[in-house]
């Protein structure tokens, strides 16, 4: 079937301007050259910017965006525009994966008519995220040729090639990205677009979406892949770095930290090549091949999991070749964290080591496996953790919770800003899973511990993958308590729209009503509370966790941040009145907001960080915090 | 160790809020607009504000942002605490160090820990491990201005620009100045006065 093309492509040639951006920009401008009109996502750092500036261009009217309710509707709205024959992209965090990725593994049967990528941000050292997955092995699972580009230039230049690839062949692609590649900034050649870029598709239905005999698709997964790696524009992706002599040693390396890799090998003066795989999967055996050959060392550089060592050491038996390998333990090469030039050294004194020299490659004692709390020994400096900002409603909330709770109880948390009441002195919470993991695992701790639940989630996550567990919690009359903290937003993430958002101004958009939603899926005890209100909220969370069977609480309140930056006037600070202060440490201690602290021994608010929200002045019991 | 001598590697430490990566994109702005290469590159963890950030800067630069400690040149320390953490990380040379700090150490209580290094005793290993100390009066900045609004994003790019190794103009720092900040009118008289006084405070110590 030939597919109208309404949206002008381009192939990555015509180059007009330069200007700086950041890997999440050089992705939206990589779409707007090829042509892509509809896009959806769900938030989720590191891949915010992508989001953010596409919801923007919709503003504009130059492409449809939307932030769907969770990865997997995201994924599916985008599909449809793709078997329409639209170009489309679906952004999401790594883990985003997880939840879209039961659409994903069968859209990859069905194929695409116009050509969509599925963007796809991992976070190696998790520093914005519940786990640090390698996104590379998707492609090997479902079946989709994965692309990892290595600078904003890169980016840019991939992305045309990718969806013209995924046209072609028909196949769904995903574009990983990494914390380092959407966060680094640099200079990109580029063609400004302007033009609208049309959503407008029509869907023809196929034989092949309708029968029964799926693995015949399967099958033709299978053969669209072995035609794809003999496509000369799939050879682009991989690029071999020759130093001027000629050398033993090669480096294997992948897109996301070739880079680093490269500013390592200078550093060290490593003299030998470098080959940069962009095309993680499929992999071109027989060009790999005939490159690994040449050499006599192969070592493997890879940030997270040694994914190209176990493939290329496939390739390299199968071929039969005969070269040495060193990879992830030879060059003692961690598993875990982000690959900074600091943690590559002991692996490149390793690598321009002599490979025959056994006293070189011994293994290296983990000092401290476990986190420490202070990141130096010399002065003790703790370690610098995120925290609740300062006149954040959530602490209004924990508050209330925990003079209600005491130690009893158990109290699953959830992912969102809230997660962070864990952190002492809060301290409400006991774990966090994933989105939606916490009230699923509230309703089997309350049946096996015997005993009310209380559990925590945002508005956001609510919506995203709470509202099933609820059902489940009503079907089976679970004895759980679930506190909404809703702010309204998606605020960890940067402060995104969620679906009850009242402040997001869009046309075609419905804020839902969170308590409609609550009752709908049939819970009978519900009530709404302002989450300022911290002492009366007690015996609300009282009455609500003495209800026998699925109760729902929500707290409403403002995001601080979002309340500041639409504040036309100056934040007023509050301070505490020192002649009245009894100093029994309610707001200090129970409450801990972070510009409440301990001066010469007395209680004073730093007047530079308050933002006046007033939470604390509910919780002083004299009335001394104006 | 390094191979080429005018790269010029600049590690910027802090915390959420303070500004780091607007001023790492108004010198890599500056360095665009000069004719240089250069990259950058920002490591931050959640959109709360006062977790750690860190943003890493190479100007005759374009492929990696990210360096080894080793190889730092200049390290822009916009909170001491975070600063001392870095060049603790450094083991070989002493760098140039830039104190633009205006933000007292935090109060932060995790653990129910309460040890805490004296500030007298940070400054002290900051400028043990300091090649050259330069350190921002922002108390005398501040006086400057009148009212809420003191521009110190401004401030202390203008007090970068009088690193010679920066290579930035007069010209470039006012019009990048106006270009990344300056589209309210009051607030873009603020900022030019915020340009000329930046880099009266920055003393060497
Ligand atoms: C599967 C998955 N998608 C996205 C994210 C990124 N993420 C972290 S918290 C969050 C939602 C936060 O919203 P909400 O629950 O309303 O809490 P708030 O931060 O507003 O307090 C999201 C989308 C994630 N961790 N996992
Ligand atoms: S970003 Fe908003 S919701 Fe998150 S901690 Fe800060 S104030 Fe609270
Ligand atoms: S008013 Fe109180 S709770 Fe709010 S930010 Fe200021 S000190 Fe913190």
């Amino acid at each position: 079937m030939s597919v109208k093309r309404k949206n002008k492509i381009d192939n990555g040639i015509a180059e007009t301007e330069e200007a700086l951006f950041m890997g999440n920009h050089a992705v939206v401008q990589g779409l707007l050259e090829a042509g892509v009109g509809f896009t959806a996502a769900y938030p989720g750092t590191p891949s915010t910017e992508i989001q953010v500036r596409l919801a923007k261009l919709h503003e504009k009217g130059q492409l449809y965006f939307e932030y769907s309710v969770n990865e997997k509707v995201a994924f599916e709205v985008s599909a449809a525009a793709a078997l329409s024959g639209v170009r489309s992209a679906v952004i999401m965090k790594h883990v985003g994966v997880n939840v879209a990725s039961d659409a994903m593994m069968a859209l990859a049967y069905f194929g695409v008519q116009g050509g969509m990528v599925i963007v796809a941000v991992d976070d190696p050292g998790c520093q914005s995220s519940q786990n640090e997955q390698d996104s590379r092995f998707w492609g090997k699972f479902a079946h989709i040729p994965v692309f990892e580009p290595s600078t904003p230039q890169e980016i840019r230049d991939f992305i045309p090639k990718i969806y013209d690839l995924s046209e072609k062949y028909n196949m769904l692609c995903m574009l990983r990205m990494t914390n380092f590649t959407s966060l680094s900034t640099g200079i990109v050649k580029h063609r400004p677009v302007e033009e609208k870029l049309s959503w407008n598709g029509e869907f023809v239905r196929e034989i092949k979406y309708q029968i029964p005999a799926r693995y015949l698709l399967h099958k033709g997964l299978h053969k669209s892949l072995k035609e794809l790696v003999k496509d000369p524009l799939f050879d682009e992706f991989i690029s071999l770095k020759e130093s001027s002599s000629s050398s033993e040693r090669l480096i294997i390396t992948h897109g996301a930290i070739y880079p680093i890799v490269e500013y390592m090998a200078e550093l060290y003066n490593f003299d030998g090549d470098i080959l940069k795989i962009g095309a993680i999967f499929p992999l071109n055996e027989e060009k790999i091949a005939e490159i690994v050959k040449k050499y006599k060392y192969v070592y493997f550089v890879e940030e997270l999991e040694p994914y190209l060592e176990t493939e290329i050491l496939a390739i390299i038996g199968r071929y039969n070749l005969n070269v040495t390998v060193l990879g992830k333990e030879k060059l003692q090469i961690p598993y875990e964290n982000s690959l900074r030039p600091d943690a590559l050294k002991e692996a490149f004194s390793r690598i321009v080591a002599d490979p025959n020299d056994d006293s070189v490659f011994y293994e290296i004692p983990d000092p401290s496996p476990l986190p420490k709390i202070f990141d130096s020994e010399e002065l003790l400096i703790p370690r610098t953790l995120p925290r609740l900002c300062d006149g954040c409603s959530h602490r209004g909330a924990f508050y209330s919770i925990k003079k209600a709770t005491g130690e009893d109880f158990i109290i699953p948390s959830d992912i969102g800003c809230y997660a962070l009441g864990q952190v002492q002195p809060v301290d409400v919470g006991d774990y966090w899973l994933c989105m939606g993991g916490g009230l699923g695992t509230a309703l089997g701790m309350s049946k096996v511990n015997g005993k009310k639940v209380i559990a925590i989630i945002g508005d956001g996550t609510f919506f995203h993958a709470g509202m099933p567990a609820l059902l489940d919690a009503v079907e089976y009359n679970h004895n759980i308590t679930l506190a909404i903290l809703d702010n309204s937003l998606t605020a960890m993430t940067g402060g995104q729209p969620s679906p009850s958002s009242t402040t997001w101004k869009r046309k075609d958009f419905n804020p839902i009503n969170l308590e409609e939603v609550v009752k709908g899926l049939g819970v009978k005890w519900i009530k709404s509370v302002q989450a300022i209100n911290v002492k009366e909220n007690v015996k609300i969370v009282k009455e609500a966790l003495e209800y026998q069977g699925p109760s729902v609480l929500i707290f409403k309140g403002e995001c601080i941040v979002n309340k500041l930056r639409n504040m036309k006037t100056p934040v007023k600070p509050l301070s505490i009145d020192q002649e009245l202060c009894t100093r029994c440490g309610n707001c200090l201690i129970d409450f801990a907001c972070p510009s409440i602290v301990k001066e010469d021994g007395r209680i004073i608010i730093k007047q530079d960080t308050c933002t006046g929200c007033g939470y604390c002045a509910m919780v002083c019991p004299v009335n001394a915090i104006k | 160790m390094k191979e080429n001598k005018e790269t010029v590697n600049i590690a910027f430490l802090g915390l959420g809020g303070q500004g780091i990566i607007t001023l790492a994109k108004m010198i890599a702005t500056s360095a665009l607009d000069t004719g240089k290469k250069v990259c950058y590159n920002e490591i931050h963890g959640l959109s709360q504000r006062g977790g750690s950030v860190q943003s890493f800067l190479r100007l005759n630069e374009e492929s990696s942002p990210l360096f080894a400690s080793s190889d730092v040149d200049i390290v822009v320390g916009l909170e001491k605490m975070e600063t001392l953490r870095y060049l603790y990380g450094i083991k070989e040379q002493k760098p140039k160090v830039i104190l633009l700090d205006y933000f007292e150490i935090r109060n932060t209580n995790y653990f129910g820990l309460e040890v805490f290094p004296e500030e007298e005793e940070i400054d002290k290993e900051i400028k043990e491990r300091a090649e050259e100390l330069y350190i921002f009066d922002r108390e005398n900045f501040k006086k400057q201005f009148k009212g809420n609004f003191i521009p110190y994003n401004v401030g202390i790019f203008s007090a970068l620009t009088t690193f010679e190794e920066l290579g930035i103009t007069e010209e470039i720092g006012e019009k990048i100045v106006k270009k990344l900040l300056g589209k309210n009118i009051l607030l873009s008289q603020v900022n030019k006065k915020a340009f000329k006084e930046g880099k009266k405070w920055i003393k060497k110590i």
